[in-house]
């Protein structure tokens, strides 16, 4: 018999010190880590960031509201209480470990963008105009070269 | 917000000549507002003892608060609860973060498995277990396990001004 | 109140009949006899009143617009005043998108965030195109009957833009041109129309 092999799957695990993205409800896109997991689809989390824009007050979130993300506090305690979790998240820096993902730099690029006003908008859509006319022009002198 | 509320509820039969002094009674109970937790507060009374509203009064009506709400507990509750065919007591786990939060997750338990109403069933006793050796009902026990940890599988991500057809099926893997 | 009323009514008569006197009340005192069979109309109060409009807050002179509705519908224009019952004052300017001075509707307008500085516009001139008269429609002869009948298979003139109404625009205009230069990309913004693409929610825009 041949040896089996297995690896483990590269699932994000619902575990205490997960960090998630709220993604739905009043803290909608706040940065928060699970405290503890009340059951299967429920847990209490808290996000004790300096950043008021990704603090995220203690509360019971449910699973569906949330989105895990691959960042981990390693070694949380289970229900442990918000100055703890407010020291790991700081020794682990995950503010800037998160800023750092080209998630959040989607979601902030996402939010610039709709916060453009129409003037902004029209700038935006002629700057790119030309842009692509650089691209384009430089592109036929390639194609003409060869 | 929660539907139901804790309350305290103090009453006692109307002092006569005979007894200038009757004895107080205090219940604690789940009610989704003040009238309702009066008029339960009789009920049980009158089952109890032999005061009833008529010849009794309230002395006092407060609303008991978590004391820590942002703790994840595991409570007992102890219920007598009428079905189509008997009466039954019944002992259910919850694992909630308040008093009236397990209350009102045995509330709905009760109505899904049983169809239960809320005048068909008392609440004898709502006990924090503080213990995990406490906790005798396998589906809380299984929440208690060391490094607990599971996925996610299976779910449709939907993003806010998605288009109503899509060109390619969704990925599920989570 | 009985007493006033006792002294204006016309004095009772008394008069004998046969043996006995007895007073009459005036004839204008007694009970009517019948009651009018079709009732009376009354016409209804009117309680309505002319309010003083107050215009959005984001409507400041010198915003750009956005004009919805009407010929010039999807332009985009500069404000150049609120005149009375949300009616605005706004210009193109002519030169740019060809919009003329021009009077619209405040609900059929989007303001943007985007404000053009409005210093060294001459305000009298606004004053002027702002006040009741300026746009009020010329009256004209009327050709009646036959000749006008007549006259139908014939082309008639066409309407000419009267010079004194070219020469305020230029006037108004002149001072705002000179600012729109100085931004970059704000001349052909103002020239270019605004539309709804797929997949735009004004709703969730930022303006």
């Amino acid at each position: 018999m041949g040896d089996a092999e297995i690896t483990a799957s590269s699932w994000r695990l619902v575990e205490v010190g997960r960090i998630v993205l709220i993604s739905k409800g009043p803290s909608e896109g706040k940065l928060a880590t699970i405290v503890e997991i009340i059951d299967h689809k429920r847990a209490l989390v808290d996000g004790p960031s300096t950043d008021t824009k990704t603090a995220c007050p203690r509360q019971a979130v449910a699973l569906q509201n949330v989105i895990l993300t691959p960042l981990v506090l390693e070694k949380l305690p289970r229900g442990a209480r918000t100055g703890v979790v407010k020291a790991q998240w700081e020794k682990a820096g995950i503010e800037a470990k998160w800023q750092e993902s080209s998630w959040a730099k989607k979601r902030q690029q996402r939010e610039r963008r709709r916060a453009l006003t129409d003037f902004d908008r029209f700038k935006v859509m002629r700057l790119k105009k030309q842009a692509r006319f650089e691209i384009r022009k430089s592109l036929s002198k390639v194609k003409a070269a060869k | 917000m929660s539907r139901l509320t804790e309350y305290q509820v103090i009453g006692r039969h109307l002092p006569s000549e005979a007894n200038p002094t009757p004895k107080l009674y205090r219940m604690r109970i789940f009610a989704p507002n003040t009238v309702v937790a009066k008029s339960r507060f009789w009920y049980f009374l009158m089952k109890l003892r032999k005061v009833k509203k008529a010849n009794g009064e309230i002395v006092s009506l407060n609303v008991i608060h978590e004391k820590r709400p942002l703790k994840v507990k595991n409570f007992g509750i102890w219920i007598r609860y009428d079905s189509r065919s008997g009466t039954h007591n019944m002992y259910k786990e919850y694992r909630e973060m308040s008093r009236t939060d397990a209350v009102e997750a045995m509330y709905q338990d009760m109505a899904a498995r049983h169809r239960s109403r809320f005048r068909s069933i008392h609440i004898l006793k709502v006990v924090e277990l503080e213990k995990g050796d406490d906790v005798k009902r396998p589906y809380i026990k299984q929440l208690l396990t060391k490094n607990l940890k599971f996925p996610l599988p299976h779910r449709v991500s939907k993003a806010a001004g998605t288009k109503l057809f899509a060109e390619s099926r969704p990925s599920t893997f989570y | 109140m009985s007493a006033v009323l006792e002294a204006t009514r016309p004095a009772a008569q008394t008069k004998t009949f046969g043996k006995s006197t007895r007073e009459v009340p005036h004839h204008s005192q007694k009970a009517k006899k019948w009651y009018p069979a079709e009732d009376e109309a009354q016409p209804k109060k009117v309680r309505k009143s002319i309010r003083v409009s107050t215009p959005r807050p984001s409507l400041v002179p010198g915003t750009v617009l956005i004009l919805l509705a009407g010929r010039f519908r999807g332009k985009r224009v500069i404000l150049l005043k609120n005149l009375d019952q949300g009616v605005l004052l706004v210009t193109g300017p002519f030169k740019i998108n060809g919009v003329p001075l021009r009077r619209v509707n405040a609900r059929y307008v989007i303001a943007t965030s985007h404000k053009v500085d409005l210093a060294g516009v001459d305000s009298k001139k606004v004053e002027e195109v702002g006040s009741e008269k300026y746009f009020a429609a010329e009256k004209g002869e009327k050709k009646k009957g036959e000749e006008a009948f007549f006259k139908q298979g014939e082309k008639a003139e066409k309407k000419k833009p009267s010079s004194s109404r070219a020469a305020d625009q230029k006037a108004v205009d002149k001072a705002l041109l000179a600012t729109i230069k100085k931004e970059p990309m704000l001349i052909s913004y103002l020239a270019s129309t605004f539309s709804l693409r797929k997949g735009d929610r004004p709703h969730e825009m930022v303006w």
